[in-house]
């Protein structure tokens, strides 16, 4: 287990680090220029360069990724060239109204695509099942720009109960919430069934059946407990996902999470802003994909660490 | 539960009500090719104390009609007609009397030990619970001594340290006693017993033949036995049912059949099944044959 964890977290770290660097290189080789995004409608070539010194643009790519790499490891990310502030900060700032967001949309998620796909398998290809499963699929389909476009229009606008912008008060969560857990609801709902078709149709529920035990208890603890390491690997999935910024969905809400951020460091062409970004975001979602690893054993006794799962 | 346990040893007609008592069973079974009729019109008794026991080849209806007698076939997917009276209540005719005996009247041992236990459920967790819906007073505790002393009847070594244990740490035939323990859980009056013995090897197959014998001796305990094996049949089965492509072919005393074999097929079952104890080759790890494509 120790050596597990240590392998994992090695592991770890060198994706981030690869990751990191990928971007480092993509941002650089692709056309434009950060110069001419930050310099006056008039600016002669000389302005230009003098930016791009600033900025430690004019090093060969070589001398700037060791440059970033040493400054990497003192924790530093640069400056931002838009917020003028350390990059990290900025991105740091924003990271509780992402885990918040994330956090919230994925337990209504689980706490309405359990049930309603649970009851979906229950009630596998009946009328009303029909419905809940074309529901789903239409939601699922919907972007979500227009489900949080029409949310708003409804709840904020038409009867004004909700703020339609931005985050003073807890309220001001309900709407984001709803728009990104009406994508996962279906995702998820659609892989319960799933799930739970398969497992209430297995030996060991009938067997169980023999023994007398009830229906809810057949459904609930033994075909959910059977389920549970593909529900809570996509969970985890979506969970991961969200940590990365819902980008629409802060937008057309005002959200101040990383995925608007994330926009304009990229619109400003902000390299030091973007590295910090991917830094952080994909350090939260490996580790979110590293403790969903370790609930595998306390899940299905027959997942062992280390080995092949 | 409002559930009235209408058991046969407490009705003034106890004797007379045999403990099963199926009559025409018809159970057709929708599948992917078609509507398969896969028990064509069977009928049985087994009363208290005495072992019945169906034989046939691979595919003839058995598990069938062992699953339809407990009304476990899925719903939709296979449909019933004729009787099934366990204890004096039809089953076919009314699912809640099918909900009502089942872990109470009857037990079911299912014939494929490797599936038939939850696998992220340790087998204490399992047992317990069919010990405490048997018994809704009984403590988590008081379950576990009830269980582990089960447990030790059908010789799982251990049992003590093996009920936190999950059924993936058990070998087939550990798995099929462990069934067998669950299924004399609920103190049933009637056992329906799917090739019980078919994943063990000779030696605790004959021992566990003992202890289902004995237990019925001791209380009168009805059987439905399903098996391959003749030899089996012959050692412990009252009346012998013969069965092929969801019929009975012939039916008749244990000694009839084995001694006195009417039909060709009879016949054939005989020669080609092994004596009792003769395959114990691979021993403990023995799994049953898959089902399909054997049938005629
Ligand atoms: N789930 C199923 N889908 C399709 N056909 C099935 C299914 N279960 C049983 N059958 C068919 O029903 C018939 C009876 O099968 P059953 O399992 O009752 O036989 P069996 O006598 O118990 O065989 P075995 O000795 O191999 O256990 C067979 O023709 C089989 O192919
Ligand atoms: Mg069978």
């Amino acid at each position: 287990m120790p050596t597990y964890l240590a392998r994992r977290i090695g592991q770890s770290v060198l994706t981030v680090f690869l990751t990191l660097t990928t971007v480092f290189l993509l941002v650089r080789l692709a056309p434009g220029d950060p110069a001419s995004a930050y310099a006056a409608p008039n600016a002669t070539s000389a302005d230009l360069a003098r930016i791009r010194e600033q900025f430690g643009l004019d090093d060969p790519l070589i001398v700037q990724y060791g440059l970033f790499l040493r400054d990497l490891f003192t924790g530093d990310l640069g400056t931002s060239y838009s917020f003028h502030s350390p990059a990290l900060d900025v991105v740091l700032d924003r990271i509780p109204y992402t885990v918040t967001l994330a956090v919230s949309a994925i337990a209504v998620t689980t706490l309405v695509a359990v049930p309603l796909g649970v009851w979906m398998a229950r009630r596998a290809d009946t009328r009303r099942e029909l419905g809940a499963n074309v529901l789903t699929i239409a939601g699922q389909s919907m972007p979500d720009f227009w489900t949080g476009v029409m949310l708003l229009t409804v709840f904020a606008v038409v009867l004004p109960v909700l703020p339609a912008s931005g985050f003073t008060s807890w309220s001001g969560l309900v709407l984001p919430t709803a728009t990104v857990a009406v994508l996962q609801l279906a995702l998820v709902s659609r892989l319960v069934r799933r799930e739970m078709t398969t497992a209430l149709a297995s030996s060991y529920i009938t067997v169980a059946r023999s023994r007398g035990v009830r229906e809810s208890a057949l459904t609930w603890r033994y075909a959910l407990a059977n389920s549970a390491v593909p529900l809570v690997t996509a969970l985890g999935t979506r969970f991961a996902a969200l940590l990365n910024g819902v980008v629409v969905v802060e937008v057309v809400f005002g959200w101040p999470g990383v995925g608007s951020l994330v926009v304009r460091a990229l619109e400003t062409r902000d390299y030091p802003l973007i590295q910090a970004t991917v830094l952080v975001t994909a350090t939260l979602a490996i580790l979110v994909q590293l403790l969903v690893d370790l609930a595998y054993p306390l899940l299905d006794p027959r997942v062992r660490l280390g080995k092949a799962a | 539960m409002a559930e009235v346990t209408t058991t046969a040893a407490n009705t003034p007609t106890a004797e007379s009500t045999p403990l099963l008592d199926a009559t025409d069973l018809q159970i057709e079974l929708i599948t992917a090719h078609g509507v398969v009729r896969a028990v064509d019109g069977v009928s049985f008794t087994v009363r208290r104390g005495e072992t019945v026991t169906l034989i046939g080849e691979s595919g003839s209806g058995k598990s069938t009609t062992a699953m339809g007698v407990l009304r476990l076939l899925p719903e939709g997917l296979a449909v019933m007609s004729g009787s099934v009276r366990i204890a004096g209540r039809d089953v076919v005719a009314d699912p809640g009397a099918a909900r009502a005996v089942r872990g109470r009247t009857v037990s079911l041992i299912p014939q494929d030990p490797m599936t038939a236990l939850s696998p992220v459920h340790t087998i204490g967790r399992q047992l317990g619970d069919a010990l405490r819906l048997r018994h809704p007073g009984m403590s988590r505790t008081q379950a576990r001594d009830k269980g582990v002393e089960l447990l030790a009847q059908v010789r799982i070594p251990q049992p003590r340290t093996r009920w936190k244990a999950y059924p993936h740490q058990f070998s087939g035939g550990m798995l099929q006693r462990i069934l067998i323990a669950t299924a004399l859980a609920a103190e049933p009056e009637l056992l329906v017993a799917d090739e019980p013995t078919s994943a063990l090897d000779a030696t605790v197959q004959a021992s566990v033949l003992d202890l289902l014998m004995e237990l019925q001796e001791r209380t009168g305990i009805g059987m439905l036995m399903i098996t391959h094996d003749l030899g089996v049949a012959r050692l412990v089965s009252d009346r012998i049912h013969v069965m092929k492509d969801g019929r009975f072919v012939e039916s008749g005393s244990a000694e009839d059949i084995v001694e006195r074999p009417a039909e060709p097929y009879t016949r054939e079952l005989l020669a080609a099944v092994p004596r009792l104890g003769a395959w114990d080759e691979d021993g403990d790890e023995r799994t049953e044959p898959v089902a399909q494509g054997a049938a005629p």
